[in-house]
């Protein structure tokens, strides 16, 4: 044994010597040095070997020649060495040579003639070398000599041989006692336990002192200093140390020396290589001592654990140890395969050579199968029992590779397993099998816990040592070390200390459990129902799983577990948003990831980060309807009866037309949650049987005997055609963010308009109701509804009436209002339409000409059309515009008119209302108004004409004139209420009146002015043949126009003219026939105007 | 077990209720209230009678009146083991699903004597010794309550057929 250890050592010596050369050699000064000392060490050596050789000639005594030669040539070697250390030091000065040169450089050959030191030692080594030349190339005689030796050898050993066969029992025996009588001792020594504490070291006990030496030669210096201590044995020199040790794992550069006083470490330590004892040596104080101690124990392999291949096509790879054989260096291990059964050769290209897999794609990791191999190479695959497989060399058992594997070739530390990875390895067994191999391997892994496995409160049983059996309650907890108090057993009530090994956590079946640490069901829920040793299995609460963990990882929940997961914002079973249209259920969260149920039954795992948004739960009243058409609601227990699997359930959630139920049958992955159409479901059991048997809320009011009212829906704002006339309105924002704000409108919907904002270089949307407009006269606010349907306020009456109360309202009208517009219109309408239209034909002008704003233009043809009878005509379709534009034109008699009579305004407001509106409709009415307007006008402009402006001027007295005296001609023809009219205001009011009248004659008469122009349209016609038709005649071209002169002779007139004419035209009506006169009038009118 | 409990119940009341019939009312309430509940620790079976009606007391600003109502119920409250009778609900591979009352109670295939096995083979899937022992979907079972848990508003609990005398009834 002892000649092994020497052999090794000097070899090791050798080699690290070699190395050391090269590496001291740049400090050849340090080197020189040291020189002295080295010399030193060779006389040392000397004396050594004196002993040595005496001890080992003691030893030969007992041992055989063999053993002996090879002692010795090991001694010599040894020195041979060391002189060769001492030569290669010595060397340094002179040019280097290599031990190899050095080798091959001949005896017999005085080369060179050398530095006298080195030759020396060159001699000697030669002498060695000689002695070595001529070792293998003994004598006969010495051979004879051996031969005979042998023989004696054998003899002996022979002896020795049946000696021992001799004693073989005894030495049994021997043993025996020995043994089991240490053992025994033992035992007592534990059960006469010294407390640990006091097992520590006392500055009473001798010192360590730490000494620095050449990093990774620590072992290597102790086994010297061992040796050295064993040589000096029973000599005067004796080493006075008690022992030595390094760590050369954790304190590298370091060698400990325990011994009493320092001197005796430093004399141990003399001459002893690598090892620098001068250079300083640290005393270990007392209470680290034990630190220096501590083993770190490694990462223990059993069977289960996991580990990592290192190199090689599964580099990477997980494999669980399935046994471990008894040397520990190799592990049988099992890996999921990656085998390709495809590829055609099997690794080895025709030359026999193995082929490089370079580039080679790995094969994914896959379960063996059979069925592969047998279809790719059926050769190669054998099978030995059900189940297991030799394939191309491996062995496979139930798909996974089971394989022999040096300790080396694996990563046994830092595996980290992944929960995917784990989970292939863990489909074996019944496939049931939920136990945490996570958690297994981390227990084996880390046994530095990152949490406190126990707390105070918590029930503890210890399950090894002495204590084995106790039961108690954590009081205290202190590094590894529990304080507990014992609750059962004749200790009870006593407080005993317990450390973390061989304590674990008690529980009983039906336990309300929490999972605390290191596992990857943390968080979760339970109820245990299954304890065996340390394993815990319970009932997760969420899923109704089960889960087995270990107790240790395990606390007695408090509370009905909340989950503390970082998807803490969601509960299982809420409904969230994925997208826009994808909502799911939660069936699952785990500490970082949500399983989820979307509407169309897929599983899914999402990160919490992905959920768009959680849908908060509907009031309990949303309600859905069945295949039955009844309602259902949440947590009504219902049941598929179409599309699915008749599977029954509580409703917990309605989205859409899809219901999200919970199945206490249906297990599995999704929890029991299962979602399907509200149109394949029906009624169970409605909650609560909802049957009404609530009775009323008493905190409430019974809804039937609540008041019918309270808020009114917001006034329906008719919609009108054409253009919005809020557009190009300046308007006030009365609510929202710009709120206060000036604005133009630039566009508007029906409900919406976008305005430009003085104030901001922006143009805004925004609800027309949350605008103000400003009222032109009174700059009174108005808010849309009232800027677009004006109240009712006179103006608006008269617009109303005019319109369609007019006939109403005024009396007379009465039979026209109906009449008027039907009036107009049955007769009419087409006329009268047309004659709004009549704008028609004129009408086609005067819209334009409405359109074209240019009243003038449009009016004019109007007028002049409508200055006749048409002129009505024309102011039904001017008039509308007429009142306006005329206004303007006409301007002076007009908005004379207008002005006169603030009624009028009213009314112009009124016609103005009905301008808006379209031709036609305006037709309707605005001839009412314009009549009204107008009528005075013209009636005046009747006069007028003759009077000529100035009468227009007074127009609206005028009016009254003309009315008068127009009423009389026309009341000759119609015989209305003419003269009535003639009041303008009462026209107004009249003038529907007249107008219903004026038609058949109110028109005429009415209004003559006002009337007629309706009237005078739409009646002119029938009634006033002759205006009428001119009139219409002249908007003609509607009317039959007979007069087509008329339309040509007023259109013939310049739009003034008409205009102008109109008035004339007034005046010729009210004369007589306008058009025909018209023409000839206009021209006289018009300068008469002028 | 079941037990008489006194409990209290406050009920608001809307003006509209007052006047003659007011008790009515309240009693009707409670009734609807309570009865068949569960308060998480105990379910209220059947209200017996209510025995005091405190005078309403107008809460300021609704109007609305409050009523303390004293009542005497008869409440189950399931103990840890307790043993009762249930009917099987569900059988799955990892137990089976009773309703003992209103309690669900799940008996883990870990509580069922290992020479109960379950058969999914049969319809419905049940658990059986092969010797007349049957429990599926309908089945009546004694067990024992091992442990119960509570929530707000619902109870559940898991249970026992491993022992003598329990089993399929």
């Amino acid at each position: 044994m002892s000649n092994i250890r020497d052999a090794n050592l000097h070899s090791d010596e050798e080699d690290d010597d070699d190395f050391g050369e090269e590496e001291e050699d740049p400090r050849p000064e340090k080197r020189q040095k040291r020189a002295p000392s080295d010399d030193e060490d060779d006389e040392e050596d000397d004396e050594e070997d004196a002993p040595k050789s005496s001890g080992r000639g003691k030893s030969r005594n007992k041992s055989n020649g063999a053993n002996e030669d090879d002692e010795i040539e090991d001694l010599e070697d040894e020195d041979d060495d060391e002189d060769e250390d001492d030569d290669d030091d010595d060397d340094d000065e002179g040019p280097r040579r290599r031990r190899g040169q050095r080798r091959a450089h001949n005896p017999f050959l005085d080369t060179m003639a050398e530095v006298d030191e080195d030759d020396e030692v060159d001699d000697e080594d030669d002498e060695e070398m000689e002695a070595d030349f001529i070792a293998p190339g003994d004598d006969d005689d010495a051979l004879r000599h051996r031969a005979g030796d042998d023989r004696l050898h054998r003899q002996l050993d022979r002896q020795n041989q049946a000696d021992f066969a001799e004693d073989l029992e005894k030495v049994a025996a021997e043993m025996r006692d020995r043994h089991g009588g240490r053992r025994g001792h033992r035992l007592g020594d534990a059960s006469t336990v010294t407390p640990k504490r006091l097992l520590l070291p006392s500055v009473n006990d001798p010192s360590i002192w730490g000494v620095k030496c050449k990093p990774g030669k620590e072992k290597e210096a102790v086994f010297t200093i061992m040796k050295k201590v064993q040589d000096m044995k029973g000599t005067r020199n004796a080493l006075n140390i008690i022992s030595v040790l390094e760590r050369g794992q954790s304190m590298q550069g370091f060698i400990y020396v325990e011994a009493r006083r320092q001197a005796d470490v430093l004399n141990a330590l003399t001459n002893i290589p690598n090892v620098y004892a001068r250079s300083g040596m640290i005393l270990v104080p007392v209470d680290e001592m034990p630190d220096l101690l501590r083993v770190q124990k490694k990462a223990e392999i059993m069977p289960g654990t996991f580990v990592r291949f290192k190199r090689g096509k599964y580099q990477g790879d997980l494999a669980q140890v399935v046994d471990v054989e008894q040397s520990g260096q190799i592990l049988n291990i099992r890996a999921v395969p990656r085998i390709d059964y495809g590829a055609r050769d099997d690794g080895t290209d025709p030359t026999g050579k193995r082929k490089r897999a370079v580039g080679a794609v790995r094969p994914p990791q896959r379960l063996f199968s059979e069925a592969e191999a047998r279809k790719y190479h059926e050769r190669d695959l054998t099978s030995t029992r059900r189940g297991i497989f030799t394939f191309q060399g491996e062995t496979y058992e139930g798909g996974y590779l089971v394989k022999d594997v040096r300790v080396t070739a694996l990563q046994l530390e830092n595996v980290n397993p992944k929960l995917e990875e784990v989970t292939k390895f863990a489909s074996t067994g019944d496939g049931n099998e939920s136990l945490d191999l996570q958690a297994l391997s981390q227990s084996l892994k880390a046994s530095t816990d990152k949490y406190a496995p126990y707390q105070p409160g918590d029930m503890v049983e210890v399950y090894s040592g002495e204590q084995a059996g106790m039961v108690g309650k954590v009081t205290r907890v202190r590094a590894d070390i529990v304080s507990m108090n014992v609750q059962e057993g004749p200790l009870k009530g006593k407080d005993i200390d317990v450390p973390f090994k061989g304590l674990r956590k008690r529980f009983k079946e039906g336990d309300h459990v929490k999972v605390m640490g290191g596992s990857r069901y943390r968080d979760e829920v339970g109820m245990v129902v299954k304890i065996v040793d340390d394993r815990v299995t319970f009932l997760s609460d969420l899923s109704m799983g089960e889960i087995t963990v270990f107790s240790r990882d395990l606390r007695e929940a408090s509370d009905s577990g909340g989950m503390g997961t970082a998807a803490g914002k969601y509960d299982l079973w809420d409904l969230i948003q994925l997208n826009a249209t994808t909502v799911a259920c939660i069936i699952k969260i785990d500490r970082e990831s949500l399983k989820v149920l979307d509407q169309e039954g897929a599983t899914r795992t999402i990160l919490p980060s992905q959920v768009a948004a959680k849908i908060p739960p509907r009031r309990k009243d949303a309600v859905a309807t069945d295949r039955n058409g009844s309602d259902i609601r949440v947590e009504d227990t219902v049941k598929e009866i179409a599309g699915g699997e008749n599977r029954s359930g509580v409703i917990h959630h309605l989205y859409r037309g899809f219901a999200f139920i919970h199945s206490k049958e249906l297990q599995g992955e999704t929890g029991g949650i299962f979602v399907a159409r509200t149109n394949n479901l029906a009624t169970m059991i409605a909650k609560g049987g909802r049957v009404a048997s609530s009775g009323p809320d008493l905190s409430k009011m019974p809804e039937m005997s609540k008041k019918p009212g309270g808020n009114m829906a917001p006034p329906i704002i008719p919609r009108q055609g054409g253009r919005d006339r809020i557009i190009g309105q300046t308007v006030h924002v009365r609510q929202g963010p710009y709120k206060g704000l000036l604005g133009i409108v630039k566009d508007a919907t029906d409900t919406t308009a976008r305005i430009e904002l003085h104030s901001k270089n922006k143009t805004i949307t925004i609800e027309k109701m949350k605008l103000g407009f400003k009222e032109g006269a009174t700059g009174r606010i108005l808010s849309y509804a009232e800027f677009v349907q004006p109240k009712k306020g006179f103006g608006d009456r008269s617009g109303s009436s005019t319109s369609y109360g007019s006939g109403n309202s005024s009396a007379g009208g009465s039979s026209w209002s109906g009449g008027r517009t039907p009036a107009g219109s049955s007769a009419w309408a087409g006329s009268r339409t047309p004659a709004g239209a009549h704008g028609g034909g004129g009408g086609g002008a005067r819209t334009p000409a409405w359109a074209g704003g240019a009243g003038d233009g449009g009016r004019t043809p109007a007028w002049a059309s409508g200055s006749k009878t048409p002129a009505y005509g024309a102011n039904d379709g001017s008039r509308t515009s007429d009142p306006y534009r005329d206004g303007s034109r006409t301007s002076n008699p007009y908005r004379d008119g207008s002005r006169t009579s603030d009624p009028y305004r009213g009314d112009n407001d009124g016609s103005r209302t009905s301008y808006g509106q379209p031709v036609g409709a305006s037709g309707g009415r605005t001839p009412a108004w314009n009549p009204g307007n107008r009528t005075p006008h013209y009636g005046s402009g009747e006069p007028g004409p003759r009077d000529s402006g100035t009468a227009w001027d007074s127009g609206s007295k005028t009016p009254a004139r003309s009315l008068s005296s127009v009423n009389d001609q026309w009341n000759d023809s119609y015989g209305n209420n003419s003269s009535t009219t003639a009041r303008t205001p009462a026209g107004y009011n009249a003038t529907s009146p007249e107008f219903s009248g004026g038609y058949t004659a109110a028109t005429p008469g009415a209004s003559g002015l006002s009337a007629p122009t309706p009237g005078g349209l739409s009646a002119p016609t029938p009634p006033v043949s002759a205006p009428t038709p001119r009139a219409n005649a002249w908007d003609a071209p509607t009317p039959g126009g007979p007069t087509t002169a008329a339309t040509p002779g007023a259109s013939g007139g310049d739009n003034r003219r008409y205009y102008d004419a109109p008035t004339p035209q007034a005046g010729g009506y009210s004369s007589a026939k306008t058009p025909g006169a018209w023409g000839n009038d206009d021209e006289d009118d018009a300068p008469g105007y002028n | 077990m079941f037990f008489l409990y006194d409990l209290e119940r406050t009920i608001t009341l809307h003006p509209y209720y007052f006047g003659p019939h007011m008790r009515e009312y309240l009693i009707n309430k409670l009734l609807t209230d309570v009865e068949g509940t569960c308060t998480g620790r105990y379910y209220i079976i059947c209200v017996l009678d209510a025995y005091n009606i405190s005078m309403g007391k107008i809460l300021p600003g609704s109007g609305l009146a409050e009523f303390t109502i004293s009542y005497r119920a008869v409440v189950w409250r399931p103990f840890k083991g307790e043993t009762v009778d249930g009917v099987v609900t569900a059988v799955s591979k990892l137990g089976f699903f009773a309703n003992v009352g209103p309690l669900p109670v799940f008996v883990s295939t870990h509580l069922i004597p290992a020479d109960v096995k379950f058969d999914p083979t049969a319809n419905p899937p049940q658990f059986s010794d092969n010797e007349g022992q049957v429990i599926e979907k309908g089945a009546h079972v004694r067990l024992k309550l091992v442990g119960t848990r509570s929530d707000v508003g619902k109870m559940s609990a898991i249970g026992s057929i491993k022992e003598d005398y329990l089993g399929c009834l």
